[in-house]
C-alpha cells in the first residue's frame, strides 16, 4: 500500500514535469511538418507559370504492375513551355537530369534544381505517337499483321524513317499495335534508353536504325515564393489542377461569414453578459442561466450546424448563403462571447460601482460610463478569441450545406460560399499529387491568422488590463 | 431541442426505435437501408476512449504542474501557450492525422489509410489543453488554507498534491473529465478527415471507423433528395448527440459550480 502510494506520488511529479512540454512539442511538431510542405508551392507555381500543367497517368507495365508517368495536361499559349516545343499530351521523362514518374517528383526536381530565382531547366519528354513516330496502321494483308508507318512525323523522318516502313521491334521488343508501340517506346525511354534501336522492314529487307523519340529543351522557369503566394491567395483557381488552385473564393467567404457572425453575436453576447452580471438578481434563476450558458457553449459544433440548417437555411429561406452561415456561427459563438464578457465584467471591483452609485449615477450610467470602459480590454480580448475560433470552424458550415468548392467569388450575402477550413477539408481529401502542398499552404495561412489573433488577444490582455487593488 | 425532435419524427415513424438502437449495420443509402446507430455509437466511443487516454493524463498532469510546480513567473507564459494549442482549428489536426500520423503509424501497425487510431490519438492532443485548463481551474479553486495546512503538518509537495489537493478536487476533476468526453464525442473535423467513410462492426481502431459526427458530415455533404428519409435520420443522429452532450455538460457544469462554491 505504501509502495503503491509512493509510486503514485513519484509518477505524479514525473508526469507533471513531462506532460506540458510533451503537449507543446506536439504542437510544434505539427506546425513544423506542415511548414515543411510549403516550399513546394514555389516550384509548382514556377512550372505553372512557365506554361505547364501536369497530370498523373498510368499504363500497365510488362509485369502487369501499373507504371506512373507525367503527362502535360495543358500548355499555355505563348508561354516559355510552348516556345520550347512542348505540347499537350507530351510525357515528361526527366526534369533537371532527374527521371520523373509523378508530378510530385517533377516539382521536387524543380525545387531542388541548383541556381537562383531564374533557372534554365533541362527537360526531356516523349511526344504522343503522332509527333514521336507518325501515323501508324495495322495491315493484315500478309501472313501476320504488319504495323505500317503511313506518314512519319518530321522528327522521325529526319532520323531516317520513311513512309511505308513496317515497324517490327523496338530495342528487341516486338511491336504489334500503334498504342503498344508507343507504350513500349515510353517504357524504354523512361529507363533512359535513348536512342533506341528500331528494327524496320523496308522493301522486303530488314533494317536497323538508331532512333531517338524524345524532345529536349531548356525551359526558363522563375522560382518566386512571393509571387506563388500572391497568386495562390488571389485567384479563383481551377479545381482540376493543384498548381492552379486558389484560395480567393474561400477567403471572401470566410470574411463574409465571420463579419455577419460578429455583427450578430458580439452585441447580443455582450448584452447577455451585461444583463447576467450587472442586472440579473443573484439566485437560483441566475445560477440556472449560468449553467445553461456554459452547457450551450459546450454543444458540438455539428449539432449547432444542424440547427442552422433547419432554422436559417430552410426556416428563414436563406439557403446555403453567407447570411445563413454567419447566423449559424453566431449561435455557436454567442455563448463564448457572453462567458468571456462576464469574466471581464467580474474583474471590475465592486468599489468602482459603489463609488459611481454613491455620487448619484443611475445603474445604467454606472454600467455604461464606468464598468464597461473599465472592462473594455477584457471584453476585446474575449471578442478577438471568439473571432479566431469562428475563422477556424468548418463543421457547422459543412452541416449547413456550404459547398466544398466554389469557382466564383461570392458577390453578396445571399450567395452560396465556402470558407477556408472547408476548402482545406476538401483539398486534404484529394489524393492527387500536389494537393498536400496546397492544403499545407492554406493551413499555414489559417494558422498564421488564428495565431495572430490569439497573439493580439494576449497582447491586449497584458498591455491594457488594469490590476485592481482590492 | 423541440426542433430536433420535430425534424427526426418522420424517421422514428418509419424506423422502429428498436432497430435504430439495436442494429449494428449502418447503410442508409443502400437497399435495404440500415439505420443502426450502434455502429456509429461504437465508433464514437472507441475514438473518444483513445482520445481521452491521451488527453486525460497529459491534461491532468499539465494542470498539476501549472498549479503546484510551475514557477510563478512561468505561469503567465505557459497558460497562454496552452490556450494557443486550443486555438488551432480542428481541420488542421485532421490533416495532421491523415497525412503524418497515419503514415507514421503504418510503419508499425497494419493500418488502413483511414483508421480510428490516428484520429483518436490526434484528437487526444486537441483535447489536452481543454482538460488541462479545466483541471487547472478546479485545482486553483482548492483553498490555499488546505495546501498550507498540509504543509504545516510536514508533508512534502508531492504528498500535498497527491493526498490532499487532488482528492479535494476529485469531483471537479471528474467534471472536467466528463466535459472533455463530450468535447471528444462532438468533435467533427478530425474524424471526418482521418477516421473514414464507412462504419465497421465491431469497431476496430485499426480499420476505418465512422462516428456519429462523421456520419452527419457524410449525410450533409452527400447529394440527397429533399424530404428523403435520410434527412430525418440526420436529425435523429443529431438529437442523440445533442441529448448526450447537453445532459452531460449540464451535470458537470453543475458539479464544477458546486465545487467552486464549496471552496469559496
Amino acid at each position: 500500500m505504501r509502495g503503491l502510494r509512493d509510486l503514485w506520488e513519484g509518477g505524479l511529479v514525473l508526469g507533471a514535469f513531462l506532460a506540458l512540454p510533451l503537449a507543446l512539442v506536439a504542437l510544434a511538431l505539427m506546425v513544423v511538418v506542415t511548414a515543411l510542405q510549403v516550399g513546394q508551392l514555389t516550384a509548382m507555381d514556377a512550372v505553372a507559370e512557365a506554361g505547364l500543367t501536369l497530370t498523373l497517368r498510368t499504363l500497365e507495365g510488362p509485369d502487369g504492375a501499373p507504371v506512373p508517368y507525367v503527362q502535360v495536361a495543358q500548355v499555355a499559349r505563348d508561354s516559355p513551355a510552348a516556345r520550347a516545343g512542348l505540347a499537350r499530351g507530351d510525357v515528361l521523362l526527366a526534369v533537371a537530369g532527374r527521371r520523373v514518374g509523378r508530378p510530385l517528383e517533377a516539382w521536387r526536381a524543380v525545387e531542388a534544381a541548383p541556381g537562383g530565382r531564374e533557372i534554365h531547366l533541362p527537360l526531356v519528354w516523349l511526344p504522343p505517337l503522332e509527333r514521336a513516330l507518325g501515323t501508324l496502321r495495322v495491315e493484315r494483308g500478309g501472313s501476320e499483321p504488319a504495323l505500317v508507318l503511313v506518314a512519319p512525323a518530321p522528327a522521325a523522318q529526319a532520323q531516317g524513317l520513311r513512309p511505308g516502313d513496317v515497324l517490327r521491334k523496338a530495342a528487341g521488343i516486338p511491336v504489334t499495335s500503334p498504342r503498344q508501340a508507343w507504350e513500349t517506346v515510353l517504357l524504354l525511354a523512361r529507363q533512359g534508353e535513348a536512342p533506341l534501336e528500331l528494327e524496320v522492314l523496308r522493301a522486303g529487307e530488314t533494317a536497323h536504325l538508331a532512333f531517338d523519340p524524345c524532345g529536349r529543351a531548356e525551359l526558363l522557369v522563375v522560382r518566386d515564393a512571393w509571387r506563388a503566394w500572391v497568386r495562390f491567395l488571389t485567384r479563383v483557381g481551377d479545381p482540376r489542377y493543384p498548381e492552379q488552385a486558389g484560395l480567393l473564393p474561400a477567403l471572401v467567404g470566410s470574411l463574409g461569414v465571420v463579419a455577419v457572425m460578429a455583427a450578430v453575436a458580439f452585441p447580443l453576447g455582450l448584452a447577455a453578459a451585461v444583463y447576467l452580471e450587472e442586472f440579473a438578481r443573484p439566485g437560483r434563476f441566475r445560477t440556472l442561466l449560468d449553467i445553461l450558458l456554459a452547457s450551450l457553449a459546450g454543444l458540438p459544433s455539428a449539432v449547432v450546424g444542424l440547427l442552422g440548417l433547419e432554422v436559417f437555411a430552410r426556416g428563414l429561406l436563406l439557403g446555403r448563403s453567407i447570411l445563413a452561415g454567419g447566423f449559424t456561427l453566431a449561435v455557436l459563438i454567442l455563448p463564448i462571447v457572453a462567458i468571456a464578457g462576464r469574466e471581464a465584467l467580474r474583474t471590475v471591483p465592486r468599489s468602482l460601482r459603489e463609488a459611481a452609485l454613491s455620487v448619484g449615477a443611475t445603474p445604467g450610467q454606472t454600467v455604461f460610463h464606468q464598468v464597461l470602459p473599465a472592462a473594455l480590454p477584457g471584453l476585446l480580448t474575449g471578442m478577438v478569441l471568439a473571432l479566431s475560433r469562428a475563422v477556424g470552424e468548418a463543421a457547422p458550415l459543412l452541416l449547413l450545406g456550404a459547398f466544398l468548392y466554389v469557382n466564383y467569388v461570392p458577390q453578396s450575402l445571399r450567395d452560396s460560399f465556402t470558407v477556408v477550413p472547408i476548402q482545406i477539408f476538401d483539398w486534404a481529401t484529394r489524393p492527387q499529387d500536389g494537393y498536400a502542398t496546397v492544403t499545407a499552404c492554406a493551413i499555414v495561412f489559417l494558422l498564421g491568422l488564428t495565431l495572430a489573433l490569439n497573439g493580439l488577444a494576449i497582447f491586449l490582455r497584458a498591455r491594457f488590463q488594469r490590476r485592481w487593488a482590492e | 431541442m423541440a426542433l430536433y425532435v420535430a425534424q427526426s419524427l418522420p424517421f422514428f415513424q418509419a424506423v422502429p426505435l428498436r432497430e435504430f438502437l439495436g442494429e449494428t449495420r449502418w447503410a442508409p443509402i443502400h437497399e435495404p437501408a440500415r439505420y443502426g446507430i450502434l455502429a456509429l455509437l461504437g465508433a464514437t466511443l472507441v475514438i473518444t476512449g483513445l482520445a481521452l487516454s491521451v488527453a486525460v493524463p497529459l491534461g491532468l498532469f499539465s494542470a498539476v504542474f501549472l498549479a503546484a510546480y510551475a514557477p510563478p513567473r512561468l505561469r503567465p507564459v505557459l497558460k497562454p501557450a496552452l490556450e494557443l494549442l486550443a486555438a488551432v482549428p480542428t481541420v488542421v489536426y485532421g490533416f495532421f492525422a491523415l497525412r503524418f500520423v497515419t503514415p507514421f503509424l503504418q510503419r508499425f501497425l497494419p493500418l488502413g489509410f483511414w483508421n480510428g487510431l490516428s484520429a483518436g490519438l490526434v484528437m487526444g492532443i486537441m483535447i489536452t489543453p481543454y482538460m488541462a485548463s479545466l483541471s487547472d481551474d478546479v485545482l486553483y479553486a482548492v483553498p490555499r488554507s488546505l495546501w498550507e495546512g498540509a504543509y504545516a503538518l510536514g508533508a512534502r509537495k508531492r504528498q500535498v498534491v497527491g493526498r490532499v489537493v487532488l482528492p479535494a478536487a476529485f469531483s471537479g476533476i471528474g467534471a472536467a473529465f466528463v466535459l472533455s468526453f463530450t468535447r471528444a464525442v462532438g468533435e467533427t473535423m478530425i474524424v471526418a478527415l482521418a477516421a473514414g467513410r464507412t462504419p465497421t462492426w465491431p469497431p476496430d481502431p485499426l480499420r476505418p471507423l465512422l462516428p456519429m459526427t462523421g456520419a452527419m458530415v457524410n449525410i450533409a455533404t452527400g447529394d440527397h433528395e429533399a424530404g428523403a428519409l435520410i434527412w430525418a435520420h440526420l436529425f435523429a443522429i443529431g438529437l442523440l448527440l445533442f441529448l448526450l452532450t447537453f445532459l452531460l455538460n449540464l451535470i458537470s457544469h453543475g458539479v464544477i459550480r458546486r465545487v467552486q462554491r464549496r471552496f469559496a
